[in-house]
């Protein structure tokens, strides 16, 4: 870190369409955050192949999951915002999070992870992020309580054509929950 | 009984997996009556993203695992547990399907079973695969359940057969108690 009270922050999304609004939701997150948390955008994961320990075995880890890791690894924090699929985490991201669990020096153990998820109807993706927090909590990852950042009935809260958050509530709450994740990855990474 | 044609999902992609052997293991333990074949492969799909949907389509590959979906009497899942849930690569498969019209697991009678080299033998994954079922609106067989666990004492490596008398026993249960089900519940009474 080349200033000692900055926070590097990456952000990982779980949609991987153009016009997901759990994208949209992401790149407003450095608009939002504290002066002293940089956030940007994790490496990609859309190329990594299915999990199968014989590639891993064989061909060793894909580059990718090894650039996703390290980018984890380097980072003070970690802010995942994804959609929900039927009641659960696109598989695209549980592969992702399947490859990094294997590797030595696992990069989520006591790592801080805050969620996020934007959804169409009234439940805002709650359940995703409830199974999200299970599988981290297998990988030891220190996770964020509250405030929660649930983004319910996403296209009356974002701009149709821009797909700019507009709405100040929920413009307010993520304001809150980043200020609030910034004070607990200080506290957590002994950097308070 | 009318005949049962019901295939199997095996969860890992690895050669040698156990939850494979144990899948492998199930026509012989099947009831008279019930045939089970491994379902067309899914590790080919892509990763999902709607803009692929929305430009070209739904993969060929999804299609055919969904019309083997909709054309069996019952699926069987075998599949490991990974970080407390399902492989990410099994969860993929099912978010292509689930959004095909004719969603392909409503009303489908469903069985669950999973193996793993620890105690729990992948419980937690059986019960998040329940909860997406639940959404799909399929219907989950209960009981008996099927944990497999500390699997590399129950299977024969080198041939990978299910050796247990145990286990093999509580898969026959299984089976009979899900021909039972789909007969009950899968229009095949």
């Amino acid at each position: 870190m080349a200033n000692e009270d900055n926070l590097d922050v990456i952000v990982i999304c779980g949609s991987l369409r153009k016009g997901s609004y759990n994208a949209a939701l992401a790149r407003m997150l450095p608009k939002l955050a504290p002066a002293a948390m940089k956030l940007r955008a994790a490496p990609p994961f859309d190329t990594m192949p299915f999990y199968n320990f014989d590639i891993q075995n064989t061909a060793g880890f894909p580059a990718e999951a090894t650039a996703f890791a390290d980018a984890i690894r380097a980072a003070d924090g970690v802010i995942i915002v994804s959609p929900e699929y039927n009641w659960s985490m696109p598989g695209t991201l549980k592969n992702a999070i399947d490859w990094v669990s294997r590797m030595q020096d696992q990069p989520f153990e006591d790592k801080p992870v805050a969620l996020q998820s934007a959804a169409r109807g009234a439940m805002g993706g709650a359940r995703m992020q409830y199974h999200l927090r299970q599988s981290l909590l297998s990988l030891d990852a220190v996770l964020f309580g509250r405030p929660e950042i649930i983004v319910t009935f996403a296209p009356k809260k974002f701009d149709e054509k821009t797909l700019e958050l507009t709405d100040q509530p929920t413009i307010d709450i993520v304001t809150q929950q980043l200020t609030a994740f910034d004070r607990f990855i200080r506290r957590v990474n002994g950097k308070a | 009984m009318a005949d049962l044609n019901v295939i199997s999902i095996c969860g890992s992609l690895r050669k040698g997996s156990f939850n494979r052997m144990v899948m492998n293991g199930l026509p012989g333990l099947a009831p008279a009556g019930m045939s089970i074949k491994e379902a067309p492969p899914f590790d080919a799909f892509p990763l999902y993203n709607a803009d692929i949907q929305n430009s070209t389509g739904f993969p060929a590959p999804v299609n055919t695992l969904a019309d083997a979906i909709r054309a069996a009497d019952g699926v069987i899942f075998v599949t490991p547990e990974y970080n407390f849930s399902l492989p990410g690569g099994l969860k993929n498969a099912l978010d292509w399907v689930s959004r095909l019209q004719n969603q392909p697991f409503v009303a489908k009678p469903i069985a669950i079973q999973s193996a793993s080299p620890g105690p729990v033998g992948g419980a937690r994954v059986q019960y998040d695969l329940r909860k997406m079922m639940c959404f799909l609106d399929a219907l989950t067989l209960n009981k008996p359940e099927i944990f497999v666990g500390s699997v590399a004492t129950r299977v024969d490596e080198k041939t990978g057969e299910l050796k247990d008398e145990t286990t093999r026993n509580l898969i026959k249960q299984q089976l009979e108690s899900f021909a039972k089900f789909i007969a009950r519940h899968g229009g095949k009474g």
